[in-house]
């Protein structure tokens, strides 16, 4: 393996370079000589791409580059963005003729500060923001990941299962491996299980990944196969000191996560729960709020970044983050800090993760949405809701004035982050103003030999539970009947509309918040009767046939 | 409990977004404020609106005896039912 310099990838076409396992650089550096001459002769100046194909987007990078053209890489590629970037833009592109025909532009190094690359960022506001970025900043930080790393990695295929839109896959699993000549997977994989089947096809491997992902693993991965995994990055938000310490235990060693933002690059970086090293040249200072700012060879040079992130400097250079500044909001002329609230309700040993916002119902008040640990879950089956709000309430008495007690309370067992780990505080905002659930989602639906199998989990904050009973938690016959016929009604069509009675109706087992249950349910049409079963693992909890009829 | 009282009850949990209370869980004589149920200030001015527009009554803009007719719900009901009354 040798490193070519992201100016000089386009030079010395190389058949034995890998760049994915079914494309080597030869074949990269004469597709993307051919597009540079299709833009070129298009007249295009401007162009977005939006190429799920990680090796396609290479392609597209460098024959864009080099054909002087200007980079922009959307977040997403919704009818909504794509009109707010059409004044910016000649041509969107979302895929690649891989046959294209036009007369190749010569090869030359490109000029890493005349090639651009502008970012969008979906931001606080939610207003898309653009980012501008020279060639010569992203190439000074994937040098800085090669001399971290590089030996490390060695010849790693990297699998990813983030986008390479935004400024973190576009480096990790894109950029930095086609500079090492080390190969990288074409297409993001979501699901652990995906990653884990397709990393287990290559000889040796690493894992450019998300907390999204990295606190999601589950418990049907195979980490003794999984032991050649040389690396595991993460980054786009902060990842649970439980997932960091469930990787270490299963595979020896911590994964590296990786502090920055899309205006900043990479900050910084930490194995396992100890303060953020900062990358080499990164200068660090703090304002009178205490939030971070920096300059960095990967900002345009003499620029210094003001973040939002409150730090603790270390006088060994290192340093703490504490939270956001920015979400700081106003009740009644009162400047509440959100995240420190958030902290205060994260150190409690039932919260695993916690969530404000601000609710205008007569007053603005806030409202909390709450992941339940396991401890959490454990006590709303056995002490009920008003136990755990009342006994969280008390426990922030102590953090916070009475005016920013949260006076509303979801209970969920994991927030509703996106694949790039982040929760926007409009939908944390929606979920705290709708109301309790009554129904509940099917985690799955599959139907064999006539009868339907879905899997379910008990929502752990059914408004059912509040009067049923309020101490101790329990999901009523009826609403599990009412469950049996609803789910029905969507899975099996043309069941008769009317309600007529029930049958052999047996309750046999309590189901309780949080309770995983598989449900089946089959309609025998010629008697009119849908059976149903409720079952938790290999406790039956109820059963029973619903009679059901013609309209009246 | 008086009707009234009940009502009054409601009438806090509604007003003031209490989604976890019930109107069992408010005693007549518990303290609205401070210590008890733990209103703020604001809550007071919250509460205040809504007993007006409810009863279709007037807070006396003059008197001095308003902190005590908002100290529990049973005060509370007193002064509603003097005023329709009044």
């Amino acid at each position: 393996m040798s490193w070519i310099g992201l100016d000089c990838l386009l030079l010395n076409p190389d058949a034995s370079r890998p760049v994915t396992p079914d494309l080597d650089h030869a074949e990269l550096c004469q597709r993307a000589l051919r597009l540079a001459g299709q833009l070129r002769g298009q007249n295009v100046q401007r162009v977005a791409l939006y190429l799920e194909d990680a090796a396609d987007l290479a392609i597209a990078l460098l024959g864009a580059w080099l054909a002087g053209v200007q980079v922009l890489l959307p977040a997403d590629a919704q009818a909504q963005t794509r009109l707010q970037l059409a004044s910016r833009i000649d041509l969107w592109l979302d895929a690649l003729d891989p046959a294209e025909a036009a007369e190749p532009l010569a090869a030359r190094a490109l000029d890493l500060d005349r090639c651009r690359l502008t970012l969008c960022t979906s931001g606080s506001s939610g207003e898309a923001k653009l980012i501008d970025k020279s060639l010569r900043q992203l190439s000074n930080e994937v040098e800085a990941l090669e001399r971290l790393w590089g030996e490390t990695l060695g010849d790693a295929v990297i699998v990813a299962s983030v986008a390479a839109q935004h400024i973190y896959g576009l480096l990790f699993r894109v950029l930095w491996p086609l500079c090492a000549g080390r190969a990288f997977l074409r297409h993001a994989q979501p699901f652990p299980e995906d990653m884990q089947r397709i990393s287990l096809e290559q000889p040796a491997f690493a894992w450019v990944a998300s907390p999204a992902l990295l606190k999601r693993m589950g418990d049907n991965l195979d980490w003794t196969a999984l032991q050649p995994l040389r690396q595991v990055f993460s980054s786009g938000g902060a990842l649970p000191t439980e997932a960091a310490q469930l990787l270490h235990a299963q595979l020896g060693q911590w994964p590296t996560e990786i502090y920055g933002s899309s205006e900043t690059g990479g900050i910084a970086w930490r194995r396992g729960d100890t303060p953020w090293q900062p990358f080499a040249g990164v200068k660090l200072g703090v304002n009178a709020e205490g939030a971070l700012r920096l300059t960095s060879p990967y900002l345009p040079a003499g620029h210094c970044e003001q973040t939002a992130d409150a730090v603790e400097l270390q006088a060994d250079g290192r340093f703490v983050l504490r939270g956001r500044l920015d979400r700081i909001v106003k009740l009644e002329e009162k400047r509440i800090s959100l995240p420190m609230l958030e902290q205060a309700l994260m150190a409690h040993h039932w919260v695993s993760d916690a969530r404000l916002g601000v609710l205008q119902q007569g007053r603005a008040f806030l409202g909390a949405l709450l992941a339940l640990s396991p401890a959490g879950v454990h006590a709303l089956r056995n002490q009920g809701r008003r136990s755990i709000t009342d006994t969280l309430r008390r426990h922030l008495a102590g953090h916070c004035e009475a005016i920013a007690l949260p006076r509303r309370w979801r209970l969920l067992s994991q927030l509703p982050y996106s694949s790039q780990g982040k929760l926007a505080q409009a939908a944390v905002e929606a979920l705290l103003a709708a109301p309790r659930p009554t129904q509940v989602e099917p985690l799955s639906a599959v139907q064999r030999d006539g009868e339907w199998q879905l899997e379910l989990q008990v929502p752990l904050d059914l408004a059912h539970f509040s009067g049923h009973f309020p101490q101790t938690p329990v999901l009523p016959g009826v609403v599990q009947i009412d469950w049996a016929q609803q789910l029905a009604r969507q899975l099996i069509e043309q069941l008769p509309p009317r309600f007529v009675g029930m049958e052999v109706l047996k309750f046999q087992q309590l189901v309780r918040p949080g309770d995983p249950l598989q449900l089946s349910l089959r309609f025998d049409a010629s008697r009119g009767k849908l059976y149903f079963t409720f079952r938790n693992g290999d406790k039956a909890c109820s059963s029973g046939r619903i009679l059901l009829g013609p309209a009246q | 409990m008086s009707d009234l009282q009940l009502e009054i009850k409601h009438l806090i949990i509604e007003a003031l977004g209490l989604e976890d209370m019930e109107a069992a869980d408010i005693g007549a004589d518990l303290p609205l404020f401070g210590e008890g149920l733990g209103l703020d200030s604001v809550d007071a001015l919250e509460l205040g609106l809504a007993i007006q527009k409810r009863f279709g009554i007037k807070i006396d803009a003059e008197a001095k005896d308003t902190r005590e007719h908002f100290a529990n719900v049973a005060s509370l009901a007193a002064f509603v039912a003097a005023r329709q009354s009044a």
